[in-house]
């Protein structure tokens, strides 16, 4: 798998995984496939990018 | 008549009526209902085609369409679906699919009033995805997805293309693709260059034998409607698609199509979505689907596979067994079967069986698989007397044939599939060989055997009653057939 990292949406606090490449410190807001909440990188509390 | 689903359902219907379950009540496939019943299914190891007659559509109304999935979760119902009787379930499908494979038929060009696709025009916002019972198959999937077969035409060959690529929701008009970098990302890139769109249609429902003939591993360049017309036994017909009319043409007898363009320079985030290994695949920043039109028949199924599941991974195995085996068989003639087992998702564990007569035709077998199919990651070779298709009869040769400093090969820097989790490079990795063979150059212990006199002459019956027979439990050790 290509590089990936792992980030909590800042509404439900659920984690889910993202493509390092095509969206990390990108100005894109990402989607949280849990409860729908479109937010940018910087509201969430966590984000795991370890490699 | 020509092909369809329904004339599959119907044979279906006939030889193997317990292989169908048809649902009554309303559910909401958005919602993970018809997942959930799939995944309860196969927790008591029961793969069953599921017919949901009233399945919910994305608007939240009882969908007009019915849904069917789990189509391709047995290789009994493949070999059904390619005119061949169930019992044939093992390498003689792989192979008849392969003899078919070398013998593309040129389609039919039909005219629109015969076409049952044609029965329903929508265009413009007519043409509205929310009326189809969309499955959202994983907790984490980014949305309801139509996972089924994408249509492209090369620009500058004309050749079309069809690959199984998921398309996520987004809007009454809008999908949202994610292409690997294979045929139809190639389309995809030559348009985008010169800042063209790039026509597609979505092919959602058709005979499961057009979907198994999708998945053919002919090189790029090949046309796939020729081929699937050899894989259906009979010339594809194919009529003008309603955008671009016959400078794309789509199949006449499927039951929808969904007509659009892939946007250049357009990017939005897509994803995560269940992938086939089993895992999900990321979020993405991937190119959109602007629909253009859908056509479909009066009385469409919408057809779904139930990715990451068996489902998926028996339809992507069958195609690729027999082109492996074909393959081996040009260096390695005493090659007796190939398989790519359930474990690895139908494609990253490769079995062979050869009767091996020198040393050395084992690894010739491994790096032809290797080469053949760029899914393959692991590959046992193991000897006639084991049967590929049962994995403990594998396993039981790694255990008892196999030393792991002198049997084991690993080839690094090679190209994987990007959907492999482990890949710590975006597309390079390594592969495995793992040799099960007996060394033939020096004597090795043999298998114990109860005498085939014996087995012959001795019946069951008459020292167990049947009634006793009936109550003793059932264990399955090695892979179920089914």
């Amino acid at each position: 798998m290509v590089r990936i990292f792992a980030i909590i949406c800042p509404k439900c606090e659920k984690k889910f995984q993202v493509h390092y490449e095509d969206l990390r410190h990108k100005d894109i807001k990402l989607h949280c496939p849990y409860c729908d909440h479109w937010f940018m990188q910087e509201e969430s509390k966590d984000i795991d990018d370890r490699w | 008549m020509n092909k369809s689903i329904h004339t599959y359902l119907q044979e279906l219907n006939s030889r193997l009526p317990e292989d169908i379950i048809t649902v009554t009540k309303p559910l909401n496939p958005a919602n993970f209902d018809v997942s959930a019943i799939l995944k309860h299914l196969e927790a008591g190891g029961l793969y069953p085609l599921m017919v949901f007659e009233n399945a919910l559509n994305l608007k939240g109304e009882r969908s007009s369409f019915k849904l069917v999935t789990n189509v391709f979760a047995t290789r009994q119902r493949c070999a059904l679906a390619l005119g061949m009787e169930p019992e044939q379930w093992k390498l003689n499908l792989s192979m008849e699919y392969a003899r078919r494979e070398r013998n593309p038929r040129k389609p039919e060009v039909i005219a629109q009033a015969g076409a049952p696709v044609k029965e329903v025009v929508k265009t413009g916002k007519d043409a509205d995805l929310r009326e189809f019972p969309i499955v959202k198959h994983h907790e984490m999937d980014g949305g309801p997805y139509i996972d089924m077969t994408v249509v492209a035409k090369d620009p500058d060959q004309g050749f079309y293309n069809i690959a199984f690529l998921r398309n996520q929701y987004k809007g009454p008009q809008n999908l949202g693709i994610h292409m690997s970098p294979r045929h139809n990302w190639t389309i995809f890139r030559k348009n985008e260059e010169k800042n063209l769109p790039t026509p597609v249609a979505i092919i959602v429902s058709h005979h499961p034998a057009f979907y198994l003939g999708a998945l053919n591993v002919a090189p790029y360049g090949v046309d796939d409607y020729q081929l699937i017309g050899g894989i259906m036994d009979e010339p594809l017909r194919l009529v003008p698609s309603e955008t671009w009319g016959d400078r794309f043409l789509v199949p006449a007898d499927a039951e929808i199509v969904i007509e659009g363009e892939i946007l250049p320079q357009v990017r939005e985030v897509e994803g995560p979505f269940g992938e086939f290994p089993g895992t999900y695949g990321p979020q993405r920043y991937r190119p959109v689907i602007d629909v253009k039109a859908i056509t479909h028949r009066k009385d469409a199924i919408y057809q779904d596979v139930f990715v990451g599941h068996r489902d998926n991974w028996i339809l992507g195995g069958i195609p690729k067994e027999g082109s492996v085996f074909s393959a081996i068989q040009g260096v390695v003639p005493t090659v007796q079967a190939v398989h790519f087992a359930i474990s690895g998702s139908c494609r990253f564990n490769c079995y062979i069986a050869i009767d091996k007569k020198v040393e050395g035709e084992t690894k010739q077998a491994a790096l032809m698989a290797m080469a053949q199919c760029d899914f393959v990651k692991n590959v046992i070779v193991v000897d006639a007397d084991i049967d590929p298709f049962n994995e403990q009869e594998v396993m039981w040769a790694v255990a008892t044939r196999v030393q792991p400093d002198n049997d084991i090969d690993i080839i690094r820097n090679i190209k994987a599939n990007t959907l492999d989790p482990s890949l710590v490079h975006d597309i390079r990795g390594s592969k495995m060989i793992i040799d099960a063979t007996i060394p033939v150059d020096r004597p090795f212990a043999d298998r114990v055997n109860v005498p085939e006199e014996a087995l012959a002459r001795i019946n069951l019956g008459d020292f167990i009653s049947e009634e006793k027979m009936q109550c003793v439990p059932r264990f399955y050790d090695s892979v179920r057939s089914r």
